[in-house]
């Protein structure tokens, strides 16, 4: 894997190429679960090559697997408040004490968590068991812990895959309205084409781990390279 | 002498352990029980009904590897799904299995036949035969095992579904089948193992717990599911147990074997061989 | 429903804690009141046991770090003739602070591999108490050293500790604060983390959680515990051996796992329930000690079998909501479940 990438704040930008391009990969490198051999990660100036992943979280890096990484166990709400644990208050008189200040802190995030859940249309399955909701509603709420991390920079994994029309269309705007609403820049990877052109300023195409064209949406879909790439992995253009 | 000997009698503890792990992945705590309930059997075998010790050995490696296949059959194998389940199980067959002993055969001293009489003079320095014997027979043991897993169906089988589960379904070889040869296999050589230490020192219901521990160190520090790692870290752990004691004393004895496998730990958390979990 | 549960459970709480202070009185026999000592330590021990279960992780090294408190705070009270009142908690400390030491290398492991550490470290703890002689006696193992000296406490006015009894009291009490303590911790922010550490570790360090920092911070304060429980061990019995067979052996190791388990490794209650039944069928069947353990082992796996969830998930109270406590229901749930 060969890369150069540089995304603005404020971007919404997508990541395509055939299966086993390395997209995940990249995403991985920047969340931190995988260290590149050689060179290095800058985010907001700061050089986070060597970081360990929580860290980059506590930095502003926020990320929504590809596969519905949740708390399975735990109920919507508890997931989106374990979210919120960068803004909990964990010390020795919290947990014995249980001080009024602590209990007001408490409510707040139990506010801002409900707050998150109506964004991402959950509110009435606030206290269903994550294992038990249909997979487009465990997209959203895998969207909805990670938002609650406060994240200056969201890293989407195929977010719209195995989701109905209806769905994607919910998702799109909610992406949308992150980057409206909240200022947050997002890299997103998406086999969903149709989805990805009319969502996405910018977009790099990778295959076998090498960019071969970043540019618009317009420029990519009419790049030569790209078009090969996918006719030649055999992919569903749709 | 007595350090190498001991060393390879934990190898093929380790040996066992790793296979019901690496086949099965379940820890088979009453490992230990096994290998001092193989040298028992040999015991009675030459006490009572004399037979010569070399039988008495092939038997009692028999009769252990179908209690291994027994407790795969009826304990394990409904437990699988659960590891902590089967780590309690497993600990609960040690207590019953070791109070049985208790009970069954008492906290005599008992010894099994020697293995061989006599010094055996070698470069220059004295050395016990049956040591030599020992060693030889773990060897021998270990080496049939290199050949079954790697010249037989059954074998590579059992190297393939250590390393993923399926391999051995693709082999024709269904997954039930695996556990129970590895139970076999694992349960025979803790037997010989048992039997081996039972000739060079003493008998007794407690036997089984110290090479248990040697034995699973040693997984932990050649990497789990590695045969490899197992003989080299089996090697380095004897050495180490044989060494400090004369160099640093009996108090940091006790402490080598951890500090050596926390520094691994530090360096390399799948141990010398193991893969990334 | 709900209110029915738990009035049930706090039913249950008071009668056990009326029993745990009337019984020596209403016995009235030495031998049950140190035997009834013994089993106070085996609920802590027990119950600090499970707290590593809070993160998803089994330690069988335990026995170690009781180890690690009892000898220490047997040898303050003899060479250093301080009071029990220092060295308890001092015991606690030291294994609390090895095991944090030792928490950075070992909790990089998972699963199994981490049970085997634990195993190790324990033997290896327990091998190193036999074999200092000079500090602890080898095989001859530590005699002779102070009791728990008398205290000077309002209301009662001078009470010596050194009597089965009042022994019992102050371990009643040790054992109820530490249950207290272990409890808060479990129903906190932080018990909430451990607990999303052990459901999905990869996404509890991709919302920010210093994973290793809290599964440390855990094993440190079970294995305070052991420390505590080790201590009080040590002054009850005024005796300490490290010899194989006794205290801190592997056999000790492998009853606190099948208290833990028997009793019901996910709810809080779960040990303390499995210790107290389990050892008091162990003092039942005395008569017939050398099938004790045979006895054990027996119910450990016919339960493990039956009920996995272990003796107190038997009434039928088996729901998913294993977390009630931490997050209040909301409004929504108000309606009707299916």
């Amino acid at each position: 894997m060969e890369l150069d990438m540089k995304v603005d704040r404020g971007e919404i930008f997508g990541l395509i190429g055939p299966n086993g391009a390395g997209k995940s990969t990249v995403l991985n490198m920047i969340g931190g679960t995988l260290r590149p051999s050689q060179g290095d990660i800058t985010f907001n100036g700061k050089d986070i090559t060597d970081l360990p992943s929580h860290t980059r979280s506590q930095q502003g890096i926020g990320r929504v697997f590809q596969e519905n990484l949740l708390f399975m166990g735990f109920t919507v709400l508890q997931n989106v408040l374990v979210g919120y644990h960068q803004q909990s208050l964990i010390s020795f008189a919290s947990i014995f004490l249980k001080t009024s200040g602590y209990r007001n802190h408490e409510e707040i995030l139990m506010k801002k968590a409900f707050d998150l859940l109506e964004f991402v249309r959950l509110s009435e399955y606030s206290d269903e068991i994550a294992i038990n909701l249909p997979h487009g509603r465990q997209r959203l709420l895998s969207l909805a812990v990670a938002l609650a991390t406060q994240p200056q920079l969201l890293l989407l994994d195929e977010p719209v895959t195995g989701m109905n029309v209806e769905e994607v269309e919910i998702m799109l705007d909610m992406i949308r309205a992150l980057r409206a609403q909240k200022g947050i820049t997002c890299i997103v990877i998406e086999h969903n084409l149709k989805a990805v052109l009319g969502l996405c300023d910018r977009i790099a195409v990778l295959n076998f781990g090498k960019k071969i064209a970043e540019g618009s949406p317009k420029a990519v879909v009419e790049n030569e390279a790209v078009i090969e790439a996918y006719l030649g992995a055999e992919q569903d253009v749709a | 002498m007595n350090g190498l000997a001991l060393g390879w009698i934990y190898v093929l503890m380790a040996l066992g352990l790793t296979l019901i792990f690496g086949i099965m992945h379940i820890m088979q705590f009453a490992h230990g029980e096994i290998y001092m309930l193989g040298a028992y059997v040999v015991y009675y075998l030459t006490a009572s009904l004399g037979l010569p010790l070399l039988t008495a050995t092939a038997l009692s490696m028999l009769v252990m590897a179908g209690v291994g296949l027994v407790l795969e059959r009826f304990l394990f194998r409904r437990l699988k799904v659960d590891w902590s389940s089967a780590v309690v199980a497993a600990t609960g067959l040690t207590l019953i299995l070791q109070s049985g002993s208790v009970v069954m055969f008492g906290l005599y001293q008992r010894n099994i036949p020697l293995l061989a009489q006599g010094p055996f003079h070698i470069l220059g320095s004295v050395v016990p035969k049956d040591r030599i014997v020992a060693v030889a027979g773990a060897v021998v043991l270990s080496l049939v095992l290199y050949l079954f897993l790697n010249l037989t169906r059954y074998g590579e089988a059992m190297v393939a579904s250590a390393q993923n589960p399926e391999g051995a379904i693709l082999q024709g070889i269904g997954p039930h089948r695996m556990s129970a040869l590895s139970m076999g296999i694992g349960c025979a050589l803790a037997a010989a193992g048992g039997t081996l230490a039972g000739s060079l020192f003493t008998l007794s219901p407690y036997m089984g717990l110290v090479p248990l521990v040697k034995g699973m160190t040693i997984i932990v520090l050649g990497g789990m599911g590695s045969l490899p790692g197992a003989f080299i870290a089996g090697m380095v752990l004897g050495l180490i147990d044989g060494l400090v004691p004369i160099l640093f004393g009996a108090a940091w004895a006790s402490m080598g074997p951890l500090i050596l496998v926390i520094v691994v730990l530090v360096i390399k958390p799948q141990g010398f061989f193991g893969h990334a979990e | 429903m709900q209110n029915r549960s738990s009035l049930g459970i706090s039913l249950g709480w008071a009668l056990a804690v009326i029993l745990a202070i009337v019984s020596p009185l209403a016995l009235s026999n030495i031998y049950w009141t140190s035997a009834l000592t013994r089993i106070l330590i085996s609920v802590l021990m027990a119950a600090s046991l499970r707290t590593v279960y809070l993160v998803g992780e089994f330690s069988l090294g335990h026995v170690g770090f009781m180890c690690l408190g009892a000898y220490t705070s047997a040898l303050m009270t003899l060479k250093a003739n301080l009071p029990f009142a220092l060295t308890l908690p001092a015991g606690g400390f030291l294994a609390g602070l090895t095991a944090l030491l030792l928490g950075y290398p070992f909790m990089r492991v998972k699963g199994i591999y981490f049970v085997i550490l634990t195993v190790v470290t324990s033997e290896s703890l327990r091998l190193l108490a036999f074999n200092w002689s000079d500090l602890t006696g080898g095989t001859d193992g530590l005699i002779g050293f102070p009791g728990a000296g008398s205290l000077s406490i309002p209301i009662l006015g001078q009470v010596d500790f050194g009597g089965s009894n009042e022994y019992y009291y102050l371990t009643l009490t040790v054992v109820c604060a530490s249950l207290y303590i272990l409890y808060c911790l479990e129903k906190s922010r932080l018990g909430f983390t451990w607990l999303a550490i052990r459901e999905t570790d990869r996404m509890a360090g991709a919302v920010g959680i210093n994973v290793l920092k809290y599964k440390v911070i855990n094993f440190s304060a079970a294995c305070f515990f052991a420390g505590i429980g080790g201590a009080l061990l040590a002054h009850s019995e005024q005796a300490l051996s490290a010899l194989e067979g006794a205290s801190f052996g592997i056999m000790t190791t492998i009853y606190l796992l099948v208290y833990t388990v028997v009793g019901g490794k996910m709810r809080f209650e779960g040990p303390i329930v499995g210790a107290v039944v389990l050892s008091l069928i162990s003092e039942f069947t005395r008569p017939v000690e050398e099938y004790q353990p045979m006895i054990i082992g027996a119910i450990a796996i016919v339960i493990v079998m039956l009920s996995p969830d272990g003796l107190v998930t038997i009434p039928k109270r088996v729901g998913l909501r294993r977390l009630r406590s931490f997050a209040p229901k909301s409004k929504a749930a108000a309606k009707p479940k299916a």
